[in-house]
């Protein structure tokens, strides 16, 4: 079996090494060929090292995901490999979208997991909101993308052999880049997640978040219209499918609604407690306790309540 | 300028039903507008309102059995109606069930091809049910236009488009000549709740089923088969914390905090 790794940028390629290290374990050795935009030939060296291949090399400063697409698919033509598979980062779903559309094969978005059985190799992913595992099997050829910085890095070899190849120009062209802020919160690490929703009316109300946070060492998390839609929190703050995934020992989930997009991320969870006005509201199937009162009103009491507990 | 705008009638992720096992029970499941079509919906009809031209829906049913599904997948179309879209098309086909990226994508650029002419191809970013964020690069390179994804704003003057991009990093705004399908995000408009009587009308409108047969498309033959679909355990004790007052609520809570170990 042949395989093409197709990165952005070629740090990528060091994940998509760990992942071919869990494929051949699963389904014995594949032959190898990376494709990778990078900034230099020697950015694309170093990180040829991990996929231990050939490498196609785009260099380049900015791409947009149509130039990839298009210089992949002249990478697929020569190699002709089983499996194309990316990084499921907004660009890389899109690019290998593309080789897939233009090739006429299926393509597997964000794949957890891969499995050999009879022969066959079969593809696990989230579907439902993230509630369900969806377990598929394609016909060959095919492309997948994998998650973002789940598979380990494995030790470098020696780099492949780099073959230099042109961008073709983009059917967009670039107005302006605005830098988006970072928080540096790191709720991934916490053990207590204090996560907030619409129930907030405004950015200051926070502040009590912010406070229950402060007293049990946590940090403050959110659902997607917090911080992609009014931006009262940075977006490493946000929780749920298209986010951040995370597993601390008590997450509170305060004027959220508990869509599914939003708590398949919290699963994992030890503790869930639910604040909400709504009784009805989905939230409370994944808690352990639910409050249901308006956050205006508890969230208050309870700080003092929790002041009292860990002052005394 | 014409806008087709996809909605896809999707499995609704807020009603999953199981059976004892955990089996999940797809066909109990009812489909709704994916969520991030109605922010396609609408930034189309707004799009209609400053420039004139039309808004075509388009859809193509992949969840079965047909004979039950039907009626649902054009409620979701009625829905786009009565937020404003002018026309629906709803393809129906044996052969896109279950569906599958691979095999709609093709079937929805024939379905477009045949009912009109556009300037401007919308989706959602992903759909709600199978997550699989390939449909506008699919049906760019389907369609033979340029496709630009996952729009937080969108502004269309002379034949070209202006298109902010929200990506992980960074916002980064593009043009682009029209012809040209565009994703929007679930955080590029507030998407119109239609009233009473926009409901109504939105029978009147046409609403027109079609086949592959009648688009002409044939769907690729090589299979993806889903060997199983389950769903993912949540076992959790489900105790509401009550109280005669708020006080003695955030007490218990304080209490149950400390007896699972998380204040100390
Ligand atoms: C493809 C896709 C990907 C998505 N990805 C994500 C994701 O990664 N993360 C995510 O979070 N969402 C995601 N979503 C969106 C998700 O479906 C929901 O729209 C979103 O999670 C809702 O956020 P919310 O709970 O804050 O707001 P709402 O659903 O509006 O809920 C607000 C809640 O607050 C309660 N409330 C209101 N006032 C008070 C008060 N005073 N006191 C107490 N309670 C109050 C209400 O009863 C309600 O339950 C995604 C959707 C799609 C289709
Ligand atoms: N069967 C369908 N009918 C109409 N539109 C669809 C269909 N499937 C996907 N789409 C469109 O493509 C977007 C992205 O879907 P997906 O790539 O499947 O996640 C959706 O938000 C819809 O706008």
């Amino acid at each position: 079996m042949k395989v093409l790794l197709v990165a952005e940028k070629p740090e990528l390629l060091s994940e998509l090494a760990g992942f071919l290290k869990d494929l051949e374990s699963k389904a014995g050795p594949v032959e190898t060929a990376a494709f990778t935009a990078a900034p230099s030939l020697d950015e694309a060296r170093k990180f040829s090292a991990y996929v231990a291949a050939k490498t196609y090399v785009a260099v380049a400063e900015r791409v947009f995901p149509d130039q990839l697409s298009k210089a992949a698919l002249d990478i697929v033509d020569r190699e002709n490999p089983d499996l194309v598979i990316g990084v499921a980062t907004k660009t890389g779903n899109e690019v290998v979208a593309r080789v897939a559309g233009a090739k006429g094969i299926p393509m597997m978005t964000e794949i957890v997991d891969v499995e050999a059985r009879d022969g066959a190799l079969l593809f696990h992913r989230a579907v439902l909101g993230g509630r369900a595992i969806s377990v598929l099997k394609p016909a060959l050829p095919a492309a997948a993308t994998i998650p973002a910085r789940k598979y380990e890095v494995p030790q470098p070899g020696e780099p492949g052999e780099l073959v230099e190849v042109q961008l073709p120009s983009s059917a967009l062209s670039l107005v302006k880049v605005e830098e988006k802020e970072k928080g540096g919160v790191n709720i991934e690490e916490a053990e207590v997640v204090i996560g907030v929703g619409r129930g907030f009316r405004k950015k200051e109300d926070l502040a009590m978040a912010e406070e229950l946070a402060n007293m049990l060492g946590g940090a403050v998390g959110c659902s997607r219209p917090i911080a992609a839609d009014y931006h009262w929190l940075p977006e490493d703050a946000w929780i749920g499918i298209s986010g951040k995934k995370i597993r601390p020992k008590l997450y509170m989930a305060i004027g959220i609604s508990g869509a599914p997009q939003h708590m398949s991320a919290v699963l994992d969870a030890k503790v869930i407690v639910a604040v909400n006005k709504d009784k009805n509201a989905p939230v409370f199937q994944y808690a352990d306790y639910g409050v249901v009162a308006d956050l205006y009103q508890f969230l208050p009491v309870f700080i003092q309540k929790l002041k009292e507990k860990l002052g005394g | 300028m014409n806008v087709a705008v996809f909605v896809k009638a999707s499995l609704d992720p807020n009603m999953l039903r199981v059976d004892s096992s955990g089996r999940i029970l797809v066909e109990d499941i009812p489909l709704a507008i994916s969520e991030y079509d109605r922010n396609a919906v609408e930034e189309a009809v707004r799009l209609k309102e400053k420039h004139g031209g039309k808004v075509v829906a388009l859809s193509a049913l992949t969840w079965g059995p047909i004979q039950k599904r039907v009626r649902e997948a054009e409620q979701v179309l009625r829905e786009a109606l009565a937020m404003g879209a002018d026309e629906a098309y709803l393809l129906v086909d044996e052969a896109l069930i279950p569906g599958n990226p691979y095999t709609t994508a093709g079937a929805l650029a024939a379905l477009a091809q045949k009912v009109g002419e556009f300037d401007l191809y919308l989706t959602g970013e992903g759909s709600m049910d199978t997550l699989s964020f390939q449909m506008a690069a699919r049906l760019g390179e389907a369609l033979g236009v340029p496709a630009v994804s996952y729009a937080r704003a969108l502004e269309v003057s002379e034949g070209k488009a202006r298109v902010t991009r929200d990506l992980e990093e960074h916002l980064e705004t593009v043009e682009v000549n029209l012809p040209a399908v565009v994703s929007v995000t679930g955080e590029i408009n507030k998407p119109r709740l239609p009233t009473l009587l926009q409901i109504r009308r939105a029978f009147a409108k046409p609403l027109d089923k079609l086949s592959l047969a009648d688009v002409s498309y044939t769907p690729p033959s090589a299979a993806v088969e889903v060997e199983e679909l389950r769903l993912l355990a949540v076992s959790r004790k489900n105790i509401i914390v009550e109280g005669t007052s708020l006080e003695e609520i955030a007490s218990k809570l304080v209490d149950l905090l400390v007896k699972e170990g998380i204040v100390k």
